[in-house]
């Protein structure tokens, strides 16, 4: 047994690879909605990100400067989305599809534009380098603890973010005033909250994270652009969010349900012996959806999200 | 002192003047009263008082100074709140988390709850409203919820509190309650504009009455120098039965009779028990009770949105096994619902739309599943103009329909569907005295018809002036039947609060 620790353990680290994208773009939705503001464009928005921090990346050879690229269409997006949303009203399905579309156009000219390449970019500076991983080596060897020896500064950031919005949501004023805007606006503007401003800041930070959710794809687990990019994780996150009741750490334990059948698959594929050996590859594929589909049917009972969720705030004439 | 002075308001609504130049003039410490109709303009002022609405013109003054009041953060500031019609309260949050919103205790950018939790026990405690800080609003009776709004105006250091009919959504106990608060109130030194169309509870709380009727102000009277009567005159521009107009009744054959019923509530425990009774063709019987006693069961089991755990429910003599919403339909129902937005109408829905609902799979209204819109909109103007549905154009959407209009509607809508049995839930709640009228003449007239008529209301009066025999629900169970000529408000009061049971006559 003890030999298959290393492995286990870089399963597990391979799933933490896995998680950290739909773990943003979860986040990301969680902040948004709480607001009220639904926001589809999760996937969009990733892809852009992706892109942005890649080309970022590849002008300047840094992955920090591929970093504030990709925060900073980040912003741009939740600007527009935001600007649709909240300031017109507009609906926020039609706007998510519409940046989801742009997306895929979009970046796909620019791919070929800028690095005269079909599919995917050069690779570039990446955090995923060994030598930008952040190192904690005494935690090798040890079972489990050691897959978090050497991972990459975006796996980290998105599980700390995971305690950091739950304090910001659940014990800050600010996270108070979002959550009320999500559920009443109009209560919340009889109070003098400025319903606009919560809503303007929950789309645009909920669309930085997602951004992240794309740089942890393209300069986190990669080190290049590939134009099949975001492959339908920022729709894993949303349904992650949903699963998880809107909650930072629901959707990090969603999230961990499809990892953990990850690693499954990939610990049984180098381990199993006997019995274990003689079931199909496609059942451990297949295990965290029908885990979900399970739980959607009523082991965590109704999913229901903030009360005002995708309804568009006007006020009053 | 004068806490709040409005001159010369006007707001121009498209096609409606709202408010035609108002002047109010409200003293600090009194209960003041803005009665009207429906659509008067009542609400309009208030909105426009806590900065909602933006006035075309006219100047308000609070506490003697000209003050510009574009939002409710203004408002808020001149010491002015607003306890809305439909609370604007987050039933997720606890009842401090509502309390503190927008003004919150906090350490750094940290929410400081405990101390919150502590600040609304003081609040709760200083005024006499008493709540649990820490439940859950959404769990909370709406008498509570209303407290909790109040709670939240007066720690914003409101002086100057409106209420906007608040009494619609309250029970007879509850409103004793709220009474009470408002009269804590005043000894507290706040100011209180009370706007509604309850002209009973207006005489009894209120100092002074404004009258505005059509967004024009008809008059102001002091307590104890007016009569329902006179205020009624005033509020509809003319003279107003107040008293239900009276009809022969001729009972004929049991059209339903209930034996045993129980129901479960939506909680899951038992909301009605081994409930039996009959209504006949050409009687109106009438359910009195406190809200919350069983009536919502009953009228979910009827209509066949609730399975009964036991009993049965027979129609023309003849026992239906299954209740569903479409079969007992078929049989001959017809339902007023209580909640007019949730199940009488589709808000988004035009007239034309709306009246034909139920019957539009139905010749002439369509064939072959094609309706048919010539046919449809003769039967539309035909039942707009025979029920007094304004406007009477049938292209308008439910939902900019005045309440007393949808509920004509949904007369319209459920009278013309051929029908023996009427059920009327509350069939005038938040009416205003005219459209109350229409729809006590309506129901003497179905009852003219021979139809049966079971009545469910809240209102005493309407019971009593209605029905042709009572029967109590308290707490789930009949405890009472009787006839409006052996009996009065004060025992059926005492019957409805489990005080008296009177033995029933007939089954």
């Amino acid at each position: 047994m003890n030999s298959n620790i290393p492995f286990l353990n870089a399963s597990i680290a391979q799933a933490l690879d896995y998680t950290a994208p739909i773990l943003f773009a979860a986040l990301g939705g969680v902040m948004s909605e709480n607001a009220g503001i639904v926001n589809i464009a999760l996937e969009g928005m990733m892809r852009f990100a992706a892109f942005f921090g890649v080309w970022g990346s590849f002008v300047s050879g840094n992955p920090w400067v591929g970093l504030l690229w990709g925060v900073g269409i980040g912003i741009l997006l939740g600007a527009l989305h935001a600007y649709i949303t909240v300031k017109w009203a507009g609906d926020q399905i039609i706007s998510g599809v519409a940046i989801n579309v742009m997306a895929m156009g979009m970046i796909t000219y620019l791919l070929e534009s800028v690095f005269k390449t079909t599919g995917y970019s050069p690779p570039v500076a990446y955090f995923g380098a060994p030598a930008s991983k952040v190192h904690l080596t005494f935690l090798k060897g040890i079972p489990i603890l050691g897959a978090f020896a050497e991972l990459t500064i975006l796996i980290w950031f998105a599980l700390i973010l995971v305690v950091v919005l739950h304090f910001v949501l659940y014990h800050t004023v600010l996270g108070l005033r979002i959550r009320a805007v999500g559920e009443n606006p109009h209560a919340a503007e009889t109070l003098g909250v400025n319903v606009f401003k919560i809503k303007w800041f929950a789309v645009i930070s909920g669309s930085v994270l997602a951004a992240f959710g794309g740089l942890a794809l393209s300069l986190g687990t990669l080190s290049s652009f590939t134009n099949s990019m975001a492959m339908g994780k920022g729709f894993i996150g949303l349904a992650a969010m949903i699963f998880g009741k809107w909650t930072p750490f629901g959707a990090l334990g969603a999230i961990l349900i499809f990892a953990g059948a990850q690693v499954l698959q990939l610990f049984m594929q180098g381990t199993a012996t006997g019995f274990a050996k003689l079931i199909p590859l496609g059942f451990y594929l297949s295990l965290p959806y029908m885990l979900t589909i399970g739980a959607l049917i009523g082991v965590v009972g109704k999913a229901v999200g903030p009360a005002s969720d995708g309804v568009p705030y006007k006020k009053e004439s | 002192m004068k806490a709040l002075e409005v001159k010369d308001i006007v707001k121009q609504f498209p096609g409606v003047l709202a408010n035609d130049s108002i002047n109010l003039s409200v003293n600090k410490g009194e209960i003041y009263a803005i009665v009207g109709e429906n659509g008067a303009g009542k609400s309009t002022l208030m909105k426009i008082i806590y900065g909602l609405y933006t006035p075309t013109s006219g100047e308000i003054f609070v506490f003697d100074k000209k003050v510009d009041i574009k939002t409710p953060h203004d408002a808020i500031g001149l010491k002015i709140g607003m306890v809305h019609q439909e609370f604007m309260l987050i039933p997720r949050f606890t009842v401090t988390q509502n309390i503190v919103l927008g003004d919150e205790p906090s350490k750094g950018i940290v929410f400081d709850y405990k101390k919150a939790l502590s600040e609304v026990k003081e609040l709760s405690k200083k005024f006499g409203l008493k709540v649990d800080p820490a439940e859950k609003v959404a769990n909370l009776p709406v008498g509570i919820q209303q407290r909790v709004e109040i709670l939240k105006i007066l720690r914003r250091g409101a002086e100057i509190l409106i209420f906007d009919e608040p009494t619609a959504v309250l029970t007879p106990e509850e409103t004793e309650d709220l009474f009470k608060t408002l009269m804590k109130l005043k000894e507290n030194g706040k100011t209180i504009i009370f706007i509604s169309h309850k002209l009973k509870e207006v005489i009894a709380i209120a100092d002074r009455i404004a009258v505005l009727r059509r967004g024009k102000l008809q008059g102001i009277v002091e307590k104890g120098k007016t009569s329902e009567v006179e205020l009624a005159r005033m509020v509809v521009g003319r003279d107003v039965v107040l008293k239900i107009p009276k009809a022969e009744t001729k009972v004929r054959e049991t059209v339903v009779s209930v034996r045993d019923l129980t129901v479960k509530s939506k909680r899951g425990i038992i909301g009605l028990k081994e409930v039996s009774f009959d209504v006949c063709a050409g009687e109106i019987v009438g359910i009195a009770g406190v809200e919350g006693n069983g009536q919502a069961e009953l009228v979910n089991a009827l209509i066949g949105f609730t399975r009964p755990v036991k009993g049965t429910i027979a129609f023309d003599s003849k026992e239906l096994r299954v209740i569903t919403p479409f079969n007992i339909r078929k049989k001959g129902m017809a339902y007023i619902p209580k909640d007019r937005k949730m199940r009488g109408l589709v808000l988004p829905f035009r007239s034309r739309e709306n009246i034909i609902m139920g019957q539009h799979t139905l010749y002439p209204f369509s064939k072959n599943g094609v309706l048919n819109n010539i046919e449809i909109d003769k039967f539309t103007t035909k039942k707009l103009e025979e029920f007094d549905v304004r406007p009477r154009d049938i292209h308008t959407r439910a939902r900019n329909l005045s309440g007393g209009n949808q509920q004509k509607l949904i007369l319209a809508k459920e009278m013309s569907m051929e029908h023996k049995f009427l059920l009327a839930s509350q069939p005038t709640r938040g009416l205003d005295i005219g459209a109350m009228e229409f729809v006590y003449h309506k129901l003497i007239e179905e009852k003219e018809r021979g139809m049966a008529i079971l009545l469910i209301s809240l209102e005493l009066s309407e019971i009593l002036g209605l029905s042709d025999r009572i029967l109590v629900l308290y707490n789930g169970e009949i405890v009472g039947e009787t006839t409006p000529d052996k009996t009065n408000e004060e025992e059926l009061g005492l019957m409805m609060l489990g005080l008296k049971k009177k033995k029933r006559v007939t089954k």
